[in-house]
């Protein structure tokens, strides 16, 4: 009797180790990938099953990916695609740091949603696999790599380690019918503020876009973005720099919904307040964003959306493949097709996502081009041209550190 | 039982109403409206879409199966470790008692992000991570605790001399446990087993955690939604799975009736048959 929870724990070790070293013999080696055929990888492409890690929080996106791309990945490719839900891009670098740590070479992850923040982690701790977008003929065809948005994120080489998914630019939603004229530059805002009080807010940094319009206020208070191309440890007197930022923003506290003394905690919550009516004004780090929440009835139909006059900053999303995906040549196939005409194309519908393409208009056939300007975006989306010509460079990821700490002892402190 | 006096029942339906019945009505007026805004009281325009596209995802499904089989497995196992604690705890005088008590008691004061990190780095190693086998060991922690808690009061209302009659009697170790001290149990069984069934269905970090995303349960997919700011698809989520909640108790609750209802006529037939 007392021999068999022994018997049993010693089973069921034996079982368990048995699955672990399996797992470890067998991971292939893949880095002959990054330098064969084409033909070679969608050959080896055939059958595998690609998990596509993401943030799963709007049904929009997820019915894009479910419905539009996964049957045509499907059909063309034989590659099973599975969109994988995630509720932070930040969760994805923790889970591949852990199987870093734990030499997990089989991983489940085989595409990363990322960008910014989040791929400076994951490139400094090498969890990324290799520089491989020099693969994918799409690439090379459609998308101009050297691009300062396409070669750097958020001030950080890209290196090939990730592909360009699509862009976004940071814009600001007003109702037309509440506020005709909304204020065009950080200096207007502060005067309109005042004539409007409690119908202005922002999501308190580090919200993603909260901390982008912190950025705003950066740039045209301090003189311009040129200054901040350099690291912020070799600025001196960087402090005394920020300084007419945080005058800027206690001066327009008092005026701010529920006078300041809270902001949301987060973007949603802020579309929550616009939606209902409570504030007039939100922003967004999506220039369809509007389009898609009016074709959802969630904000009101005179929405629009408009840029400031010094414009205002745009950044690039990435698809990465992370060091130990266990299909990594269904994760190459799957992220050319993803860069597709075809499939950027539909990405920019709001009803799909209303996403703005990674490819370079310029390099695109004339039939692509066309179909591409067919798209409607929506009465509340600018054109791409205008976002285009107003687009500003964002900081390097050092930068956000020290404005986003120093938000929470400047502002929300005081 | 005795009635309620009319006041109070009153009272209580009242309160059930305020607490129980009121914070629904906001969910599914949020989950059909088509643009609901201030200051209107009840949506001007209806819309399906969240319910859509909740209905028309073949996740959904497949997560519910999923969600429940996870919480039923957890609570046979932890049904089985708890009635042999219990029973050891209660009835033998163990030296250390409340050492194993506080053991046993600790995921509900240690909050489980702290365990589960360290978990998870063993399970990576084992490999039991992104499998439901690795999620149903880790929920074992957070859901243990009520069991025990609940059959631990079950035993304390059970004296030995019970067992003791059945053994002169005749009775072997299996069928006192059976015909003794389960029927005794059985409340408390079914108290601790929707207990653990509740929060096994919540958990939402220790299931991401743990099953990277390869265990895909229903707080799984609920969660981006109402981060990610869409009260629509969100707010119909949480119906759904405020109604697989409710279906499993009351499941269960039938299940414990039915139980009653069967023993209790059994023993009449019994009664019926001798002299």
């Amino acid at each position: 009797m007392k021999i068999y929870p022994i018997t049993a724990f010693s089973i069921v070790a034996l079982a368990l180790s048995a699955c672990s070293s399996e797992g470890a013999s067998e991971a292939p080696n893949t880095d002959s990938l990054l330098t064969d055929d084409w033909d070679l990888i969608q050959e080896a492409a055939q059958g595998q099953e690609v998990n596509l890690y993401m943030w799963g929080g709007n049904d929009n996106i997820n019915n894009y990916l479910d419905e539009w791309v996964a049957p045509r990945m499907k059909e063309q490719h034989g590659i099973e695609l599975t969109r994988v839900p995630m509720n932070d891009a930040q969760d994805i670098i923790n889970q591949l740091l852990d199987e870093k740590t734990a030499g997990k070479t089989n991983g489940s992850m085989d595409i990363v949603w990322i960008n910014g923040e989040n791929f400076k982690a994951a490139k400094d701790n090498g969890l990324l696999w290799g520089d491989f977008t020099g693969q994918l003929p799409n690439f090379n065809d459609y998308v101009d790599a050297e691009a300062p948005e396409i070669s750097e994120d958020f001030g950080e080489p890209v290196e090939g380690l990730e592909a360009p998914w699509g862009k976004a630019q940071f814009v600001f939603v007003h109702d037309e019918d509440r506020h005709e004229t909304p204020p065009r530059s950080i200096a207007e805002l502060a005067g309109w503020v005042q004539e409007h009080p409690g119908q202005f807010t922002y999501p308190a940094p580090p919200d993603f876009t909260g901390s982008a319009f912190v950025r705003h206020v950066l740039y045209e208070t301090t003189g311009g973005h040129e200054q901040y191309a350099q690291p912020a440890a070799e600025i001196e007197d960087l402090e005394q720099r920020l300084e007419p930022m945080w005058q800027y923003l206690n001066s327009i506290e008092p005026y701010l919904w529920r006078e300041g003394e809270t902001y949301p905690e987060s973007l949603a919550k802020q579309d929550q307040l616009f939606a209902s009516g409570e504030i007039g004004m939100t922003m967004s780090y999506d220039p369809a964003l509007a389009a898609s929440e009016v074709l959802k009835g969630r904000f009101p139909e005179s929405t629009r959306t408009y840029l400031l006059d010094e414009g205002t900053l745009a950044n690039t999303h990435f698809l990465s493949i992370p060091f130990n995906a266990s299909d990594k040549a269904g994760a190459l196939v799957a992220i050319n097709e993803l860069m597709s005409p075809a499939a950027q194309t539909a990405k920019l519908s709001p009803e799909n996502w209303g996403d703005m393409t990674a490819l370079d208009f310029e390099k695109l056939s004339p039939e692509d081009q066309q179909a591409m300007n067919e798209v409607d975006l929506g009465e509340a989306t600018l054109s791409i041209e205008e976002l285009e010509q107003n687009r500003l460079p964002e900081l390097s990821s050092d930068y956000i550190d020290i404005i986003e700490k120093g938000w929470t002892e400047h502002v929300a402190k005081e | 039982m005795k009635k309620h006096p009319r006041f109070l029942s009153l009272f209580l339906f009242i309160g059930v109403f305020i607490f129980v019945i009121v914070p629904f009505v906001p969910l599914i007026f949020t989950s059909l409206s088509f643009g609901w805004r201030w200051p209107d009281v009840v949506p001007q325009a209806w819309s399906l879409r969240a319910w859509e596209y909740v209905v028309n995802d073949g996740r959904t499904w497949q997560a519910v199966g999923i969600s429940l089989s996870i919480a039923l497995i957890v609570t046979a196992i932890n049904i089985a470790l708890a009635i042999p604690a219990a029973n050891a705890l209660m009835r033998y005088p163990v030296r250390g008692k409340w050492l194993f008590e506080a053991i046993i008691f600790s995921p509900i004061i240690i909050p489980p992000f702290i365990s589960v990190m360290g978990i998870h780095l063993t399970f990576l190693r084992l490999g039991l991570t992104e499998t439901v086998l690795g999620v149903v060991l880790a929920h074992i922690a957070p859901t243990l605790p009520y069991m025990f808690r609940a059959l631990m009061i079950s035993y304390q209302t059970l004296s030995t001399d019970w067992e003791d009659q059945a053994r002169m009697l005749g009775a072997g170790a299996m069928p006192r446990f059976f015909h003794v001290v389960l029927p005794h149990l059985a409340p408390g069984i079914v108290a601790g087993a929707s207990l653990s069934v509740l929060i096994s269905l919540s958990q939402y970090l220790i299931t991401f955690i743990i099953g990277a995303g390869q265990v895909v349960t229903l707080p799984i997919l609920l969660f981006p939604f109402i981060s990610g700011g869409d009260p629509g698809v969100a707010s119909a989520y949480s119906l759904l799975y405020a109604a697989i909640a409710i279906l499993t108790l009351i499941v269960m609750d039938a299940a414990l009736r039915r139980y009653y209802q069967r023993n209790k006529a059994t023993k009449e037939q019994a009664k019926g048959v001798k002299p």
